[in-house]
């Protein structure tokens, strides 16, 4: 009995066994088939064995493809991102909002001041007050450098939240210190474009001087007058277009009156020129018609006169209104005429005493 | 036997692991570690990542550090400046454990945030002792030559290094810079008045600037305008003296027979006067009219 009890119990063992061996073989088999990983292309990783990076320098980095490490705690795949653009928006400098309002278009409502506590903003050169906000797009460029040097916490984990920070902070930083140096007035509109790349230059310097192993892309900076001043500052664009446009009027005025001028000029001169030439043919004319009846005039001056005399009377005649002939009285006695002056226009008789 | 095999394998891998557990340790990338005996600190750094021997616990233990840029900032706080005014101000460090085995026995257990109030306290005192010594101009000036910011984050690291060398922290600053600055409530709306009076005074200048140029751009326009007419009547009055000194050559054919020439003109005047609106009387003396003398005509009864 006890026999057949303990092979039973053997035969069981043995085949529980049997599980046991798949079972761990089939562990073995998973365990080292989840080594396997895939880096993508937007990416580097590294790979811990027992916490030292596997290679030196530049072959501590596998680039994209599928690649295998031993399980964790041997081995650990640190992955970081290369080429992928970060983006950080500073901290400081703007007013006191929620991403919500941001998206939904509103705004808390501004107070009469600003608490330094609540609202940030930044000062300007010539002491005004303005809001600034600057969103810095970046990439790691020395992946080694940005993981392995910096760290966001006391996790000691691997990963870009401490670059990431020191972005951050260089792109406040860089706010503060760029508004210091540059006038309202350059910043909001003169100048706007130089105090975008004075603001980057300054980060640039920043993440050179910290060591950062990253390269930034673009800063793009967002500034506005404080809201409690919005209007006022509205007004000085206004009038500042208005000025503009009262130049350009008074500009546009100026060429209507020179181009007035100068066409009244030429035809001042064109009048001119017309008269003299019809002056000179006229005398012209009159010369070489003098020079026809000179040996006319010679040769008879008093018949030459009173044949040109007749000719023109009968033009005048002609071209004469009225013409009233009045002959001798029989008797001889002289006639009295007296006229109505300021007569009527032509079409009435006037009174002659006869 | 085959499953004492088995068994013994098994046993001997689990106190392989346990023997490793209890005798070694892992020093990571990144990572420093510190080893006391008995409780006191080692005299060693122990940062290369490796895996390393130890006797286990009580004998030994293992602090681990990470020895990489940590960001720190402080609290945004009011400092007086040497010429009385106030500033508000927050800075940010990038600070590092850089020598563990001497920052592990300052702080209990070699905790950060311990560290982190030490390096707050150390970086209220620099702050207060630097801004204490310039003015409001060093921090904003239209002349960015003044501009003395970069120094006082300089001033600022500098002290803090020096407390910490002093005290022998093991803790280095790596950078510091300003993160935030501001001015006291009271002072932004004093600022928000000027800043409202000088955006009035650009208006007003903007008004009445504008009508002063347009006024000058005009009239200078209206000057030149009248320069060009007179330009032109003078150079019309030049032509006309042209025409009549170009007449003037053909004048003296006239002169060979002034009499003709005066009849000439008297004729022309004659027939020019009487052109229009006019009305002669005659008498039978006048020709063509003295043809009517001694004609028959309604000659009144004798």
């Amino acid at each position: 009995m006890q026999d057949a009890g303990s092979q039973a119990l053997s035969e069981a063992l043995r085949s529980s066994f049997v599980i046991v061996k798949i079972a761990m073989v089939g562990l073995i088999f998973a365990i080292l088939g989840a080594g396997f990983f895939t880096v993508g292309p937007q990416e580097k990783a590294v790979v811990l064995r027992f916490g030292k990076p596997i290679g030196e320098g530049q072959k501590m980095l596998l680039g994209a493809g599928l690649h295998w490490s031993l399980p964790y705690p041997v081995d650990e795949v640190v992955r970081i991102p290369i080429a992928e653009i970060q983006k950080v928006t500073s901290t400081i400098g703007w007013y006191a909002t929620t991403p919500e309002m941001e998206l939904a278009g509103t705004e808390p409502p501004p107070g009469p001041s600003l608490n330094p506590m609540i609202d940030g903003y930044v000062i300007t050169a010539d002491r005004n007050i303005i809001h600034a906000r600057t969103t810095v797009s970046y990439h790691i460029d020395d992946p080694r450098t940005a993981i392995f040097n910096f760290t966001s916490g006391t996790n000691h984990g691997f990963n870009i939240g401490g670059v990431s920070n020191a972005v951050l902070n260089a792109a406040n930083n860089a706010l503060i210190l760029t508004a210091a140096r540059f006038n309202v007035d350059d910043i909001l509109t003169r100048n706007f474009a130089g105090f975008q790349d004075a603001i980057q230059q300054r980060v640039d310097q920043l993440v050179e001087q910290e060591h950062l192993g990253v390269s930034i892309d673009q800063c793009q900076v967002e500034c506005i007058p404080p809201r409690q001043l919005k209007d006022i500052f509205a007004q000085v664009i206004t009038a500042r277009q208005n000025y503009d446009k009262l130049i350009n009027d008074a500009q546009s005025k100026t060429n209507q009156i020179l181009n007035e001028a100068s066409a009244q000029a030429t035809s001042i001169t064109n009048a001119a020129e017309s008269t003299r030439i019809r002056f000179v043919t006229g005398v012209e004319s009159d010369a070489e018609a003098f020079t026809k009846l000179l040996p006319r005039y010679k040769a008879d001056p008093r018949l030459f006169a009173q044949m040109e005399l007749a000719k023109a009377m009968t033009r005048i005649l002609t071209n004469v209104q009225e013409k009233m002939f009045l002959p001798e009285r029989a008797d001889g006695k002289p006639r009295e005429l007296r006229l109505l002056l300021n007569r009527e226009p032509p079409g009435q008789k006037s009174g002659a005493n006869p | 036997m085959k499953k004492n095999l088995i068994t013994i394998i098994i046993a001997a891998v689990l106190v392989v692991i346990f023997a490793l557990l209890l005798f070694t340790f892992q020093v990571r990338q990144s990572e420093v570690a510190v080893l006391t005996t008995f409780g006191k600190p080692g005299d060693k750094n122990i940062d290369r990542p490796s895996l390393y021997f130890k006797w286990p616990w009580p004998i030994q233990k293992v602090y681990r550090f990470d020895e990489r840029v940590q960001n720190f900032e402080d609290k945004y706080s009011e400092n007086y400046l040497a010429d009385g005014s106030i500033v508000v101000s927050s800075v940010y460090v990038g600070w590092r454990i850089s020598d563990a085995k001497e920052f592990f026995p300052k702080f209990t257990d070699g905790s950060v945030s311990a560290a982190q109030l030490q390096l707050e306290a150390m970086l209220r005192s620099a702050k207060a002792a630097v801004i204490g010594n310039h003015n409001l101009s060093d921090f904003v000036n239209v002349d960015s030559s003044k501009l003395k910011l970069e120094q006082i984050e300089d001033e600022i690291k500098t002290t803090v290094q020096k407390e910490l060398a002093a005290q022998n922290y093991g803790m280095s600053i790596e950078f510091l810079g300003i993160k935030k600055l501001g001015l006291p409530e009271s002072v932004t709306q004093t600022v928000f008045d000027r800043m409202k009076s000088e955006r009035q005074k650009y208006i007003s200048e903007a008004q009445y600037q504008g009508e002063a140029e347009a006024t000058k751009i005009k009239s200078a326009a209206e000057r030149q305008a009248a320069d060009i007419t007179a330009n032109a009547q003078a150079a019309a009055t030049r032509i006309q003296g042209e025409g009549v000194a170009e007449a003037a050559k053909t004048l003296t054919t006239f002169q060979e027979n002034p009499e003709l020439a005066v009849f000439q003109l008297q004729l022309e005047a004659l027939k020019n006067s009487l052109n229009q609106k006019s009305t002669l009387i005659f008498d039978e003396r006048t020709p063509p009219f003295s043809l009517f003398q001694n004609l028959p005509t309604n000659a009144p009864a004798k």
